[in-house]
């Protein structure tokens, strides 16, 4: 099995040491192992038929900031120049346009590829033209990774209550705004856990994606189309950001015992992301940067899931597990 | 000997138990208790046991049945459990359950407003909601000013439909739109 990885940053290496540490795993269940056939960064490139080293490509990008020596213009030529079976698409995201990961999630689908992707702005842009190609090619898309890094909401969705209405989905899908406001409910003003949250690496040097709470609209839009069926897109998410929250706000709420959270919520009518109440021991009321979510369905009742939303080895848990769904569909 | 007091029944309350607003029940009853000292209290404490809070309470000397006195309390309480556990208690304590009605449910939530606000701003604001929607009661809290001149308004409402929580959300929502105030609304 030939994987062509599309974005070697966090999540891009993280992938490399996971297949490096579950080769056998991969020998046991598939006999075979997953092998990186191709890698591209921003800027530069590697392809080999045979197959990369997982672990000297990270090191390689560690030392050099760069994957491969031969650098190119035009990525979907590079797609092209070696085959592979499975697009991994993890480059940064362009919650805009859908910018270069859109262009290459259409191509590796156009040309029979099956596609696993964490990043959200091609899907929340796109989603409903993009599964349509995917099923008229008979090819996979998968993006797990895309909604809550590790916490498995997609799948758990599509699997484990694929035979339950779900009713709604509220939950904190970001973890920088989680981090900023649970620092805010010890005191400290919005500023000064911004940037504490910039120096541990949390946050952008523009924190306006997680902030202004686009990047938790995009992965409401995610959910409504993958879940609940919908066919909507970004605009149509009503946002409202944290940047408006104060710490005297946050001081009365707490006089409550209620804490401040950034919440996306779906359900068949409705599309939000919005700072809320939340009771302090509720299941959404999480500290830190963990991500949690409530699924409501009519059979279940409210099922909560938390886990990490973001980091190098949790999004790769969520991409090895699309991975392993692929391969299993391709043995049967 | 005979009971001669009407049988005490849960049909007639509604608990509209879901995740999305917090729900809690107005309970009326109607208890006989000795005409003994702090047979009074005896009967009150029961509803703080189980995290229940008085609205009212008659004590009528005047209506003795069998050497007990009527007592009426209206009482909020949490759900039918808490409701079934306070009785329990009531029948330990002797005290009789003539019967418990007038039963209705309220939908609490709680809205921060986060702006250049001032108080009579933010009670006008809820006197025009309160035309919209029935509300069953209002709470409101301020912080002081921060140095960027904002204050907080927290506010708490009760309502009998969970349809006027919506409605009342629509009304505030597009307020603090159109006075640039940041809304943030309950679960």
């Amino acid at each position: 099995m030939r994987i062509f990885i599309a974005g070697f940053g966090t999540v891009g290496q993280g992938l490399a040491e996971v297949l490096d540490s579950r080769e056998m795993f991969f020998k046991k269940r598939y006999g075979e192992n997953v092998k990186i056939v191709g890698v591209m960064d921003s800027k530069t490139y590697v392809t080999d038929p045979e197959g990369l080293a997982p672990m000297d490509l990270v090191s390689r990008k560690a030392e050099t900031k760069r994957v491969g020596s031969r650098t190119y213009t035009d990525a979907l030529e590079v797609l092209d120049s070696v085959d592979y079976d499975i697009l991994v698409e993890v480059s940064p995201t362009n919650y805009e346009t859908g910018g270069q990961g859109l262009k290459n999630i259409v191509h590796a689908l156009e040309c029979g590829k099956d596609v696993i992707t964490t990043n959200k702005g091609p899907l929340a842009i796109k989603f409903g033209d993009l599964i349509a190609l995917a099923r008229r090619n008979r090819c996979k898309l998968k993006f797990e990774g895309s909604v809550g890094g590790a916490m498995p909401i997609i799948n758990l969705c599509h699997d484990n209550l694929v035979g339950e209405k779900i009713q709604s989905i509220r939950g904190i899908l970001n973890g920088t705004c989680n981090y900023i406001l649970s620092k805010m409910d010890s005191g400290q003003p919005f500023e000064q856990a911004l940037k504490e949250a910039q120096q541990l690496g949390y946050a952008e040097a523009d924190p306006t994606g997680d902030v202004g709470g686009y990047d938790s609209a995009c992965k409401v839009v995610i959910l409504a189309n993958s879940v609940f069926g919908r066919n909507v897109t970004f605009s149509d998410v009503s946002i409202t950001g944290i940047t408006g929250i104060t710490e005297e706000a946050i001081a009365l709420a707490k006089s409550r015992n209620m804490v401040v959270r950034l919440i996306g919520e779906v359900t068949d009518t409705k599309l939000e992301v919005a700072p809320r109440l939340v009771p302090r021991g509720h299941p959404l009321a999480v500290t830190g940067t963990l991500n949690a979510a409530q699924i409501l369905s009519d059979l279940a009742g409210p099922i909560t899931i938390t886990g990490r939303g973001a980091g190098r080895l949790e999004t790769a848990s969520a991409i090895l597990s699309d991975l392993i769904s692929v391969l299993d569909d391709r043995g049967e | 000997m005979n009971n001669i007091f009407p049988r005490a029944s849960y049909d007639n309350i509604i608990n509209v138990g879901q995740i999305f607003s917090r729900v809690k029940m107005i309970v009326n009853a109607e208890l006989y208790v000795k005409d003994l000292p702090g047979q009074l209290v005896g009967s009150l404490e029961p509803i703080s046991m189980v995290d229940g809070n008085i609205m009212g309470v008659v004590h009528d000397r005047e209506q003795i049945v069998n050497h007990r006195i009527s007592l009426n309390v209206t009482f909020e309480v949490e759900d039918a459990t808490q409701l079934k556990r306070l009785e329990d208690i009531w029948k330990s304590r002797d005290v009789i359950i003539s019967s418990i009605g007038s039963v209705y449910s309220t939908f609490s939530m709680e809205y921060l407003l986060i702006g250049r606000i001032t108080a009579s701003y933010v009670e006008r604001l809820m006197d025009e909601a309160s035309q919209a929607v029935t509300v069953d009661s209002v709470d409101i809290q301020y912080s002081s000013k921060n140095h960027h001149e904002k204050r907080t308004a927290m506010i708490s409402v009760k309502v009998r439909e969970e349809g006027d929580l919506e409605r009342l959300d629509r009304f505030l929502g597009s307020a603090c739109r159109e006075g640039a105030i940041t809304y943030v609304r309950g679960l």
